[in-house]
């Protein structure tokens, strides 16, 4: 374990200066991207004050809008570029460099990831925490910060992260076949967003469609870390969430190992 | 007489931009088909999200579903029409200036402005296109229009003119760029404010809604406009301004735009 | 309304102060005093440095053009040449209208490229040897056909013109290919066609060897010459490659670190700073060279003589008009046996390889 800390600790400090040099672009696009949240804020608003009930579907108006921005921090954390850059090693044919390197093409990706990641986290995280708890408090007149599902938030974001990268890593391998991939990435970044209750909670959609989602692996992206945070499951459910989350994990991590496999002995054998 | 030489040209050459863009289309069937398909899927779930939310209220503040449907449709016409033209200016943004293949414009005997925006006719726009008039051709029959030949002659004014407003505000932040290098962040970020237009403004608080009529005025290419129609008003402000504003950003725009040309540095020895 | 009439008179005063005399007009292209300086914004590193930058920025003002003048006369092929990061790109791209100078003027035709930049690019051709004007996934015949309703070419004019281009260009191969599958040469080839549609009156040549092998080479600088002779074009290369100059260039304008440093025919250059000869022998027994005390028998400054040893060959650089060849020979020959022996002229490589180091010293 150590050992692979030593190896790959480059590619994150890598990571973190490439994010670091591009974060003034990055404040941009996410403020670009909070001003969504905002609409949607007012706009679950007006519908908790035309509807003049208390709950909707619930969710009661805090809840929905600790929703808001909780599910697009957990979803702009646990979002991966993977696809994109499979599919360029893909396209430029850089994949064939990465056979000949006695690394890990899954680790060399993964570590440079957690490198822009942990610039991401300590530029939006605390901010929009802080923000969501103010905001309960002010509402709420009670300060409501429950600690336990936070730590169970934060394990149950590091696993989707993971998921999230060895499934889009897998995803990265169509383009093989699909050749130009932009907008076989906007296409997938639209369906995942809806799946994984990033539009609105899966709660609000009909039972049975609700429950087959909440157990398809886009689930476990955005929404089950949102409703840990919100404190919406029993134990029960928690631990039912977290061995959905692994099963994804180890099912992703293995699929991508039989493409890569594949690719290698396929190049092997076409020369690329 | 020049002027109307000087269009033919124009519309001549946009022509033959487009026949050039449709075969490079074909290239790459796939991704575009794809790239559209998401387009539509997106809007498909918006509408969706806002059923669930009218399945559980009976009107939003005041607006009921068709209503919101008709305005929601009539911003993604303007918008469309922007992104079907004017696409290139996010590249201008992004990397043209930065790799200094704006160069290419500069010896070409059109103006800059229309060289750049001709060159690309962004065919994933229709998507778009296509959900917003199907969202107003099914929420008109729902609402109590006066349809008279003034109102469309005013419905056609005003699309025209929104279109402005999205290509103004693109223009303004694209042109960053010239001293700066790199604006496709700043694009981005105010280019977003547009959702706002998509919901009436009386749901936003009074910032909000001043930044979005006055400082950033997506509100005039689709609440003002779209509720003039639906609810009625003075069309003196709720199209005329649309006008106005188009107006203003526009010569905004090109004058920065062409400030910036003179500025523009190229890249490289 | 007096605050009136004296601005008008001062403007005229100024007017006429830069109009051109009489025989200046007559040169295509009219450079006078041209200076470029660019901002360079500068960040100190990391986070604290950018907030910095960002609140109050720190500029440096880089000079890429200092001051520059020089004409160009109707159907010269001109050599513009100097070390990378001289300033020749910046001099192109304003004279072609891509960049405004920061002052001095420039004349091409009668018309200042950045002022009357949509008429004056009509009656130019740019061609930027790293950069494509071609439109990538297309086939490069579409290229021509948008290109020819840019600049507003005729039917008639447009068939004429293709003929012409394909003889000299040879484009037929490739003309229905996708501009991306086109090698180097090809492209380049292209890129020369597509800046010579509209027939201008000057085309400008950015590197258009650069990268690209021997043979391709020389056909690319054969169409220069073909077109040059042909149609009377004024020609205007950047280059590196001093073949391309001895092939093509009736005059050369040499410049480094943003001023011109020479102005002439090459075979002026030869003959103002071609008194520099070169001596390479290989001796019988390396070790003999070690007599060898060139410092302490001649006595002469190290621009006029120099010498290098890579344990094989031994080669003397020396200045003919300092001391004669014989001179040498003999001090050579009576130190040491020799295998071989080889004197020759330096050629206009050697000579600006001489002025880049700023060994040769130019009475400009």
């Amino acid at each position: 374990m150590r050992k692979i800390f030593r190896i790959y600790k480059p590619f994150t400090h890598a990571g973190v200066l490439l994010a670091a040099q591009y974060r003034a672009n990055f404040y941009f696009f996410i403020l670009g991207d909070i001003l969504r949240c905002f609409i949607n804020y007012f706009l679950w608003h007006a519908v908790f004050t035309s509807g003049g009930n208390k709950t909707f579907m619930g969710f009661s108006e805090v809840d929905m809008v600790v929703y808001i921005f909780i599910s697009f921090l957990t979803s702009v954390l646990a979002y991966s570029d993977g696809s994109y850059a499979v599919g360029e090693e893909i396209r430029d044919g850089n994949i064939a460099m990465r056979m000949i390197k006695p690394i890990r093409f899954d680790l060399a990706f993964l570590f440079q990831e957690l490198g822009e990641r942990l610039i991401t986290v300590t530029l939006i995280f605390v901010p929009l925490l802080v923000g969501v708890e103010i905001y309960k408090f002010v509402v709420t007149g009670a300060f409501a910060f429950n600690i336990v599902n936070f730590i169970i938030y934060i394990f149950s974001l590091i696993l989707a992260y993971l998921i999230c990268f060895y499934f889009n890593v897998c995803y990265g391998y169509s383009a093989f076949v699909l050749k130009n991939l932009w907008g076989a990435n906007f296409l997938k970044d639209c369906i995942v967003g809806f799946l994984s209750g990033g539009v609105i909670p899966l709660a609000f959609l009909p039972p049975v469609i609700s429950t087959i989602l909440n157990i398809l692996p886009f689930a476990a992206l955005t929404y089950t870390p949102v409703m840990l945070y919100l404190g919406m499951y029993d134990v029960p459910t928690i631990i039912i969430s977290f061995g959905l989350q692994i099963f994804w994990l180890i099912f992703f991590i293995i699929l991508q190992q039989i493409i890569w496999n594949a690719c290698v002995k396929r190049m092997s054998v076409q020369g690329g | 007489m020049k002027l109307l030489r000087k269009t033919h040209r124009m519309f001549k050459l946009h022509r033959i931009f487009i026949k050039q863009d449709l075969k490079k289309l074909m290239e790459y069937k796939i991704d575009f088909l794809t790239g559209a398909v998401g387009m539509l899927l997106t809007q498909i779930i918006n509408i969706f999200f806002l059923s669930v939310i009218f399945s559980n209220i009976p009107d939003l503040d005041g607006y009921t579903f068709g209503q919101i449907i008709f305005i929601y449709g009539f911003a993604l016409i303007p918008k469309a029409i922007d992104h079907l033209f004017f696409d290139n200016l996010w590249a201008i943004g992004y990397f043209i200036i930065r790799k200094g293949d704006f160069d290419k414009y500069l010896t070409r005997p059109v103006s800059t402005l229309f060289a750049v925006t001709v060159e690309k006719f962004q065919v994933d726009a229709f998507g778009e296109l296509l959900v917003g008039i199907l969202l107003l051709g099914w929420s008109i029959p729902q609402l109590t229009l006066n349809i008279s030949a003034l109102n469309i002659f005013l419905f056609i004014i005003a699309i025209f003119f929104a279109t402005f407003i999205y290509t103004g505000v693109k223009l303004i932040t694209s042109s960053i760029a010239f001293w700066t290098k790199r604006s496709g962040h700043i694009i981005y970020m105010f280019y977003m404010i547009n959702d706002f237009a998509k919901y009436p403004t009386t749901i936003y608080n009074k910032a909000v809604r001043a930044v979005v009529t006055y400082i950033v005025p997506f509100a005039f290419t689709a609440f003002f406009p779209a509720s003039y129609f639906i609810i009625g008003g003075n069309p003196w402000y709720n199209i005329g301004g649309t006008v106005v504003m188009s107006v203003i950003l526009m010569a905004v725009g090109i004058f920065i735009w062409n400030k910036g040309v003179t500025a523009y540095e190229s890249a490289g020895s | 309304m007096t605050r009136f009439v004296s601005t008008c008179h001062l403007l005229a005063v100024i007017n006429r102060k830069t109009k051109l005399t009489e025989k200046e007009m007559k040169k295509l292209i009219y450079v006078e005093n041209l200076k470029k300086e660019f901002k360079k914004t500068i960040k100190d590193p990391g986070l604290k440095g950018s907030i910095k930058s960002f609140f109050k920025p720190k500029n440096e003002i880089i000079t890429a053009v200092k001051d520059i003048s020089f004409h160009v006369d109707k159907g010269e092929v001109l050599g513009f040449i100097g070390p990378n990061g001289a300033g020749k790109s910046t001099v192109i791209k304003m004279l072609t209208g891509i960049l405004t100078p920061t002052s001095g003027r420039c004349e091409i035709n009668g018309k200042i490229p950045y002022k009357n930049r949509k008429n004056y690019v009509k009656e130019i051709g740019v061609v930027f040897g790293q950069r494509t004007q071609l439109w990538w996934d297309l086939a490069l015949r579409e290229t021509y056909t948008v290109l020819k309703e840019i600049y507003e070419v005729d039917d008639e004019s447009y068939k004429k013109r293709m003929a012409f281009l394909n003889e000299v260009l040879e484009l037929d191969d490739f003309i229905t290919s996708p501009v991306r599958t086109l090698s180097l040469g090809q492209r380049m080839r292209a890129d020369i066609a597509a800046s010579l549609l509209h027939s201008p009156k000057v085309l400008f040549l950015d590197e258009p060897t650069i990268g690209l092998d021997v043979v391709v080479k020389d056909n690319i600088r054969k169409a220069i010459k073909a077109i040059n002779s042909e149609e009377n074009t004024t020609v205007i290369l950047t280059t590196h490659d001093l073949q391309d100059v001895e092939d093509l260039c009736g005059r050369i304008v040499m410049i480094d670190k943003g001023s011109k440093v020479f102005d002439g025919k090459i075979s002026d250059l030869k003959s103002r700073y071609g008194s520099s000869r070169e001596l390479k022998f290989i001796p019988e027994n390396p070790d003999s060279v070690k007599s060898l005390d060139f410092n302490k028998e001649f006595n002469l400054k190290s621009e006029d003589m120099a010498y290098e040893n890579d344990g094989v060959t031994f080669s003397v650089r020396f200045n003919n008009d300092k001391i004669g060849v014989e001179k040498l020979l003999n001090y050579i020959l009576s130190k040491t046996h020799v295998k071989d022996i080889n004197v020759s002229d330096a050629d206009i490589e050697e000579i600006i390889k001489g002025i880049y180091r700023s060994e040769v010293k130019l009475d400009a």
